[in-house]
């Protein structure tokens, strides 16, 4: 098993820049997941680790050897494509030796590997089909299974599930994660879906236009985001960004009013310079941090446009009386009737006006 | 609906009349003139008359043999050709690929009598390129035109230039369609390229080469204009004559339309009957 460093590293195509300095520790045997929206570098940042695509800058160490100029196949690692890349005219056992015979590996040793990975994914009884004729959850088990064949000690994965419908991705989700207890490999895993990235991850490092945004475990992500990019990615419905000014200090922190509600006011306690009264910020609010009137800062009113009934939870869609969007999490027993309704703020986070984190 | 598909097919009526008369019934009508003696009016049936004689006419034998000698040796050589050009097209250290895909493509579009105007000249005995060059490295001239070995050659040389670029555009479609990530897959299995080539690229582009493969016997068992005009009319001697000259000269020059019937139908049956064995030998293993 291995560690995998990134040290500075950019990448250019031609002149336009896609990753811009990235430093990643990746401890050994630890399971990371790169997300961001589409285009921020996630692929890129991944291949170069896999060698298939050049660096334009920086080092990456695997196991604490650089590898900048290693073969792809000589780096340690295999990789599961998004989309499967299986040999089409192979059969399944072919696909999963396929490597392993064209390097002349002892036939016994091929034969024990390929049994092993069918076992661990469940598709010995599909060895001889080919890749037509399974369907998309096997076809991604027979990609997990070429690369548990090389033994290597970084796997990477490239959205590996996001060929896959709704139940089967929670259900291979579930299995990626027993893979990774039961192989105890260092696993690089890349996604755009921030529930895959909570619940697989070890640890998260979120991108953004080839910048990294912030690296942390999933709860510190939701918990203490840096910024509002984080803050906003991080968490299902997104959490809430309300406009408004610091109006001034009090005993406990620094005193903010929410923009058209002369009433409330929230107060946040601040280690770090407060920004001048007057200044625009934003304070952002998780939809499981509205509460009842009373219960914490700032009760205000707000027009409900939808209500949508999950169950034991409700979200509400509603407008603020100066007009921005949020959405408000309640037990569902606690809907109210009518079309206005009062909340108050159990916990807010507070950004500057370029997005960045006050505390 | 009834209706509507009488609609459709009134609508295509015109196609389906001019079709009828000068695609269909040409193909019925020359199957039943092959059965008629036609040397003399009126013609007259007499089943035995063309295809008693073809079994039996040197003329044809040499004809059969020398498009037989030419497809055996023609095509496998240049479908290898071709595939070597389309690899290289596909290479990423290509630069200015448009252009060399534009180039191997022009032969095709190029007129028959320019082509063949041009391969006379560069072939002929005392001024052409081809025989100063084999000069300056030291060999002795060929008289391409007058010798049917150097003949045959020919033949083959200008038809596999004519048409390698054509069948590498092909190919080279075809393994545009493989994806990327297969072979990348492959490098991070460390699979050397070469052996990506033969064992991923090839299996993969068989149903493309087949096809090729297919169009060229096709095309070979009909040739007629280079053994027309580059070695004039099937010369030296008929050492050139292939099945396509046979029957013109049948058909057009002696007017015995029977006879040139009945090579027509050999030469279609010939071509099946070699793409059928062709298809089986490459079915794809149940
Ligand atoms: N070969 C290339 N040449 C030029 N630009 C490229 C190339 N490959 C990727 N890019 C650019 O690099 C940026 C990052 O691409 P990348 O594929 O890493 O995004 P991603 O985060 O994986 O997105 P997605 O979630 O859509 O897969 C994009 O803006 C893309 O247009
Ligand atoms: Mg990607």
């Amino acid at each position: 098993m291995a560690t995998v460093t990134l040290t500075n590293v950019a990448k250019r195509f031609g002149a336009f820049e896609v990753v811009h300095g990235a430093n990643i520790d990746i401890a050994d045997g630890e399971f990371v997941v790169f997300v961001g929206p589409s285009g921020c570098g996630k692929s890129t940042l991944l291949r170069m680790i896999a060698g298939l695509e050049d660096i334009s800058g920086g080092e990456i160490a695997i196991g604490g050897k650089v590898v900048n100029d290693v073969e792809p196949a000589d780096r340690g690692i295999a990789m599961v494509f998004q989309s499967y890349a299986l040999y089409p005219h192979m059969s399944v056992e072919q696909n999963l030796s396929f490597g392993l015979r064209m390097t002349g590996n002892p036939k016994a040793d091929t034969e024990r590997r390929v049994n092993r990975a069918a076992e661990i994914l469940r598709i010995s009884e599909l060895m001889e089909r080919r890749p037509k004729k399974l369907s998309g959850g096997q076809r991604q088990r027979v990609a997990i299974g070429r690369a548990i064949v090389r033994e290597p000690q970084v796997f990477l994965f490239d959205e590996p599930l996001s060929n896959l419908d709704a139940e089967l991705r929670v259900q291979m989700r579930v299995e990626i994660s027993r893979l990774h207890k039961e192989l105890g490999a260092t696993m690089v895993y890349v996604t755009h879906d921030q529930t895959e990235a909570m619940t697989l991850a070890d640890r998260i490092v979120v991108l953004r236009a080839g910048h990294i945004e912030q690296i942390g475990r999933p709860l510190e992500l939701y918990d203490n985001p840096d910024n509002i990019f984080v803050a906003g990615f991080v968490g299902s419905p997104k959490m809430n960004f309300i406009k408004a000014h610091i109006v001034g200090r009090d005993a406990k922190g620094v005193v903010v009013e929410l923009a058209g509600e002369e009433k409330a006011r929230v107060v946040q306690p601040l280690t770090g310079v407060a920004p001048e009264p007057g200044s625009k910020v934003i304070v952002g609010v998780r939809p499981e941090h509205f509460g009842v009137a009373g219960e914490g800062d700032a009760d205000l009113t707000v027009a409900i446009d939808v209500v949508e009934h999950l169950g034991g939870t409700s979200f509400l869609y509603a407008r603020t009386a100066h007009g921005d969007d949020v959405v408000i999490q309640r037990d569902a027993a606690k809907v109210p009737e009518t079309s206005n309704v009062t909340v108050s703020i159990r916990k807010s986070y507070l950004f500057d006006e370029k997005g960045m984190r006050l505390r | 609906m009834r209706n509507r598909n009488a609609t459709a097919y009134r609508f295509l009526t015109p196609y389906l009349l001019i079709f009828a008369i000068f695609w269909v019934w040409p193909i019925i009508s020359s199957f039943l003139i092959s059965f008629q003696a036609t040397r003399t009016v009126p013609w007259r049936f007499a089943p035995g008359f063309n295809w008693g004689r073809l079994i039996g006419d040197p003329a044809f034998f040499n004809a059969l043999k020398n498009t037989l000698l030419i497809l055996v040796i023609q095509v496998p050589v240049m479908i290898a050709l071709a595939m070597v050009m389309a690899v290289l097209l596909n290479s990423p250290l290509l630069k200015a690929r448009g252009l060399y895909r534009f180039a191997f493509f022009a032969p095709v579009v190029v007129g028959e009598v320019a082509y063949s105007a041009v391969f006379r000249l560069m072939f002929s005995l005392d001024f052409g390129i081809v025989n100063k060059l084999l000069n300056s490295i030291g060999l002795p001239k060929v008289d391409w035109f007058s010798n049917v070995t150097p003949a045959m050659a020919l033949i083959m040389i200008a038809v596999t230039w004519r048409w390698a670029g054509y069948n590498a555009i092909i190919l080279l479609a075809g393994m545009q369609s493989i994806p990327d990530d297969v072979y990348e897959a492959a490098t991070l299995d460390r699979v050397s390229k070469l052996k990506q080539f033969f064992y991923i690229t090839l299996p993969l582009l068989k149903p493309v080469i087949v096809f090729c493969a297919v169009l060229s016997i096709i095309g070979t068992m009909q040739l007629f204009t280079e053994p027309f005009l580059i070695t004039e009319r099937g010369g030296p001697g008929g050492g050139t004559e292939t099945l396509g000259l046979l029957l013109y000269r049948q058909g057009f020059r002696s007017l015995n339309f029977g006879y040139a019937s009945a090579v027509a139908y050999t030469m279609a049956g010939l071509a099946i009957a070699i793409t059928l064995v062709q298809l089986w030998l490459t079915r794809e293993p149940k």
